[in-house]
């Protein structure tokens, strides 16, 4: 009878343990991976911006266990292509990358991203996106319809050592009256490209030259970049109230005028040279100076390639003097979006994914590599100690970055963006090939883009462009006639 | 040897059900597309603003022809590839061409191993000739700087005319040896024994050229010619991946603007009315060309 | 006798001046045939060799023209980052079927014209028609009806146009390949009760299949080099070796010259296996047709 009982009540025990057990052991972490199996499908512009998904698709399918398809239609294919696609009404993709400045031809085709926030509880850390960006890469007629993805702006960098070697100091002092500094003036920078072409102010015996840049007509824009800060410092502005064109205002003729005559200090091939051509002159230490994306920066930094590391400035882009006073326009240019399509048939899928790589971390990851040209668009990437140690001085390079938010000028951003850009880089670049005056090239420019706007419809673009107008004014940033004639 | 074409029994219907299957496709595939582009040339449907169009008469037609600055310029620039290239490809065929026919030995495979750049894309051509043209690390800026001929890195797209000159070379190298087999099968076609004669006439080898060689030639190299012409006219491929037009507008060639219009800017009736311009052109020329010929032969007959 | 040994020797030196120019003409022709392939075939040495620069050979000075380390891994970065692998197999899937659908459609066409003289002497004339129309004013029109069937990025769609295109030039090579030998044959075929399409697979097919090899081998490497249609109307997963290219273009060819290269190599490699396949009948068949896309 006892012995029944110690045996039961052992069987008890054990039955009661192994109960106790299988009730509260931890169970195998449920799909820690919800969309476990799935591919998105993505379309982006360059090999670059493929690889920089490359960078966080392992996280990506840990975390989610999504896979990302990536597409790349070359740049000068791309609004074409995805645009075609999108008027027709559907869409291979997912997960789009864009140009922002490009928004009023896209936004209607991307999914609004509040319902889902508030469906999925998403967090896109809004309040830690630059406000600068936050305004030109988020919405669409009001509603939030994309997150930035890389964040352009053009700062400037300059090569230490030739700006502060003694020889050519003097040498400049001599011949320019004034003392060799980092250019704050269009006309500083000028000199200094005159000064220091054709010959080697790093003390070496090789034939250098004196300033870089990207002249061609490629994507939207490149060469029209370039001329934009100057154009808009002394004074001019894309179009007045009623759609008149203002490119081939004094201000324009005086920009362009001033880009020819400084052809010759700029390294043969500029005429076809895209983003990267002068970045890799800089960091070779072929060229002195260049102004161009923020991108450049990180790769001043990679010490793999880069053989000014700890030699290089950062600052400003240069400005016009008007009256005293030095107007800087540094230029925002596109940069990219991402969103989700409205055609797409994983939307759930896609949102989880653009909030997964638009989060701090993720994206942090993807602008510090110098291989993705993906540029800083959060707060938190700016004053991330990681990315302040990334290289030396980057401290100094993302204060640069700080220091020029007050003063950038955006595209025109409204529809047709891209043709604008496109037809006024390619006039730009006519008149740099010395195929046409540079006058001639502007009032070619300017009767294009009124082609243009009789084509989308006049008062359509009038309304759009008087937004955009608005909003620059209350950046400080008007049309001033006189200034193309006073600027120093 | 060559049979004739007898009258075979043959049941009605069996040539046109043979050679039905490929007509169904031409009409499907070209006729129709052909007819609907013309259809929308009168139109003005722009995909940028719209699907809807209406009709506009000859309008595109006339701001094609008479207004759009840049597809004049392209006729240009395509006349101005076009006429170096066919007397470099002619020049420098024939000269092959000639050299080849005096050798026997190994014939077939240098004729096979010079043939391969008329055989690859004129994309692949391009791209690696875009590679050899790089400032920087290009292998003709390096060789250059290694025979100490350049001093500097030369950009071979600085201006529009060292453009130009540049595409050319790309195109002739491309194409150099299809017309060096025209013309090989031309020589061929010449009987020895006329060189036999006028070597025993005691004529010189640059005689025989001239009075033997070269009048029977004509055919093929007007043959050869007017193939490369109309080729020529279609040169789309190289431009885009070469220059992409650049820099400015210098390379843009007819087709190149005409592409650019259609998948760039979505004016799909413009770029149609554009495409019925180019097509006119070569017709034109063509015809041009036979004319003269027909005038030469009844000369020559004469 | 003085006469005759001056005649003699003048006759002798005479030779000998016209062995020496023979020589100085062979070595003339020798020469400039080497230069030509130098030429031509340069820059396929250079890209080959830039295509295997596994260290940063590519970016020294004084150039190095053999690297000393050769490496494959520019290749096997096409095949992974880039996809090459997919595109390679896209070229090859669409050349293949077209090659094989151009000549199913083209050899009952041509042998309606070879046999029953089908349109008359139109023939030549179609062709040249054919020739001068630009593709550009096809793609238009194609791209258009295509995006309302949703027929882009879909091998049917591409196919049905590249057999098109070589329907012509095909049928025109097939013609004169059909012209060259008795209809007795498959007439005798066809006494033993055969149909006349029988005797056509039959009979007909094994006797110029030369011919046909010809035929196939142009059709594939004209689509495999194709290049306006596969941009517009190919997509994700159907682009083809020469769309790749074009993705190496946008920023530059130094960033990613050895993905580019790698992708050039392959991307003519059937024309070097057309060019010595078709050795023979390189002068004959295919000169006046060229194999341009």
């Amino acid at each position: 009878m006892r012995r029944f009982w110690s045996r039961t009540s052992v069987a008890l025990l054990l039955g009661g343990l192994v109960t106790i057990g299988w009730l509260t052991w931890p169970a195998p972490a449920p799909a820690a991976r919800p969309y476990e199996g799935q591919t998105i499908r993505a379309v982006v512009n360059a090999e670059y911006v493929k690889y920089s998904l490359t960078l966080v698709e392992q996280d990506l399918y840990d975390k989610l266990g999504v896979k990302i398809e990536t597409e790349v239609i070359p740049a000068d294919a791309f609004v074409a292509k995805t645009l075609l696609e999108f008027n027709s009404g559907s869409s291979p993709w997912d997960l789009v990358m864009f140009g922002p400045s490009n928004m009023p031809d896209y936004g209607r085709h991307f999914e609004p991203l509040d319902p889902w926030i508030e469906k999925l509880k998403l967090d896109f850390a809004m309040d830690d996106i630059v406000p600068v960006f936050a305004k030109v890469m988020l919405r669409y007629q009001g509603k939030l319809v994309s997150m930035p993805y890389d964040g352009d702006i053009h700062i400037m960098y300059w090569n230490k050592p030739a700006f502060e070697r003694a020889e050519n100091k003097t040498k400049f002092k001599a011949k320019y009256k004034y003392d060799l500094q980092p250019p704050k003036t269009w006309k500083q920078w000028d000199d200094a490209a005159e000064f220091f072409h054709g010959w080697g102010w790093d003390g070496s015996q090789q034939k250098l030259f004196g300033a870089g840049a990207s002249y061609k007509p490629s994507g939207s824009g490149y060469s029209y970049h370039w001329w934009r800060s100057r154009f808009f410092s002394y004074g001019g502005n894309y179009f007045d109230a009623n759609m008149k064109p203002l490119v081939n205002t004094a201000a324009g003729l005086r920009a362009l005028e001033e880009m020819v005559k400084t052809m010759p200090y700029y390294p043969p091939g500029v005429l076809l040279f895209e983003s990267e051509e002068p970045k890799t002159m800089l960091v070779k230490g072929e060229v002195p100076l260049l102004y161009s994306w923020t991108s450049t920066g990180k790769r001043v930094g990679n010490a793999s390639e880069s053989v000014i590391v700890g030699k290089a400035g950062f600052g400003l882009v240069p400005g016009a003097d008007i009256d005293g006073k030095i107007i800087n326009r540094p230029a925002i240019t596109p940069g990219r979006g991402m969103a989700v399509s409205k055609y797409s048939k994983k939307k759930e899928v896609t949102m989880k994914v653009l909030e997964f790589i638009s989060n701090p971390d993720q994206s942090l990851k993807i602008v510090m590599d110098a291989k993705t040209i993906m540029d800083p668009w959060r707060v938190s990437h700016l004053r991330s100690d990681k990315f302040k140690k990334l290289f030396p001085d980057a401290d100094k390079y993302l204060a640069a970055i700080e220091q020029s938010f007050p003063y950038l000028v955006p595209d025109p951003v409204i529809p047709a963006a891209d043709e604008y850009q496109r037809k006024l880089s390619f006039e730009i670049t006519e008149a740099l090939a010395k195929r046409k005056a540079p006058k001639d090239a502007l009032d070619s420019a300017a009767r294009e883009w009124d082609k243009i706007t009789e084509r989308r419809g006049p008062d359509k673009q009038k309304a759009a462009w008087g937004e955009k107008l608005a909003e620059m004014k209350q950046l400080g940033i008007e049309y001033h006639a006189d200034w193309a004639a006073k600027a120093k | 040897m060559r049979v004739p074409a007898l009258q075979l029994k043959r049941k009605q219907w069996e040539p046109l059900a043979f050679a039905s299957p490929s007509m169904a496709l031409i009409a499907l595939v070209i006729v129709f597309p052909l007819a609907y582009s013309f259809y929308l040339s009168f139109q003005n449907f722009d995909l940028s603003v719209g699907p809807e169009y209406e009709f506009v008469g000859a309008k595109n037609y006339t701001e094609a022809i008479l207004r759009d600055d840049r597809f004049r310029g392209s006729v240009w620039n395509t006349a101005v590839i076009i006429a170096p290239s066919l007397v470099l490809e002619l020049l420098l065929g024939l000269g092959i061409a000639l050299l080849l026919s005096r050798v026997l030995r190994g014939r077939p495979i240098i004729t096979a191993l010079l043939v391969i750049p008329s055989m690859v894309s004129p994309v692949m051509a391009a791209m690696a000739w875009r590679m050899m043209y790089g400032v920087k690390y290009g292998a003709i800026n390096n060789l250059g700087r290694q025979l100490g001929i350049l001093d500097v890195y030369f950009d071979w797209f600085s201006s529009p005319l060292v453009a130009i000159m540049a595409v050319v070379l790309v195109e002739v190298w491309h194409n150099t040896p299809f017309m060096m087999l025209v013309l090989l099968a031309g020589l061929q076609s010449i009987p020895t024994e006329l060189y036999e004669a006028a070597k025993a006439d005691g004529a010189s080898p640059w005689q025989r050229f001239w009075s033997i060689t070269l009048p029977l030639l004509k055919f093929t190299m007007a043959v050869g010619i007017m193939i490369r012409l109309i080729d020529l006219t279609k040169l789309f491929g190289l431009i885009f991946v070469l220059t992409f037009g650049g820099p400015g507008g210098s390379t843009e060639t007819v087709a190149f603007t005409t592409y650019l219009m259609g998948f760039k800017d979505f004016r799909m009736s413009y770029a149609a009315a554009m495409s019925y311009v180019i097509v006119g052109g070569v017709l034109l020329l063509t015809l041009v060309f036979l004319w003269i010929q027909r005038v030469r032969e009844t000369r020559a007959a004469a | 006798m003085a006469i005759a040994i001056e005649r003699s020797a003048v006759v002798a030196r005479r030779a000998r001046r016209h062995r020496t120019w023979q020589r100085l003409g062979h070595l003339f022709t020798y020469l400039g045939l080497f230069a030509a392939l130098v030429f031509f075939l340069g820059p396929f040495f250079w890209i080959v060799t830039t295509s295997l620069k596994g260290n940063e050979d590519f970016f020294a000075f004084p150039p190095v023209w053999i690297p000393v380390e050769p490496s494959l891994k520019h290749y096997a970065a096409l095949f992974t980052r880039s996809s090459g692998a997919r595109y390679f197999m896209n070229s090859l899937v669409l050349s293949t079927l077209s090659m094989i659908a151009a000549l199913v459609v083209s050899l009952p066409t041509a042998y309606s014209i070879a046999r029953w003289r089908f349109g008359g002497g139109l023939l030549s004339i179609f062709l040249l028609v054919l020739r001068m129309l630009p593709a550009i004013a096809l793609i238009i029109p194609i791209y258009i009806v295509y995006k309302m069937l949703g027929l882009t990025n879909n091998y049917l769609g591409l196919v049905v146009i590249y057999t098109v295109l070589y329907i012509p030039f095909s049928v025109w090579l097939l013609v004169g390949f059909l012209r060259d030998f008795p209809p007795e044959i498959e007439e005798a075929a066809m006494i033993d009760g055969c149909s006349r399409l029988r005797a056509l697979v039959q009979v007909v097919v094994p006797i110029i299949a030369p011919g046909m090899a010809v035929v196939a081998l142009f059709s594939f490497i004209a689509t495999w080099n194709e290049f306006l249609f596969a941009i517009v109307l190919t997509g994700i997963e159907t682009k083809t070796m020469m769309v790749l290219v074009t993705s190496f273009t946008s920023g530059g060819t130094d960033m990613f010259y050895g993905e580019a290269s790698a992708s050039v190599v392959l991307g003519v490699l059937p024309a070097f296996a057309v060019a010595f396949l078709l050795q023979r009948y390189l002068v004959k068949g295919l000169a006046l047709g060229g194999t341009k896309g």
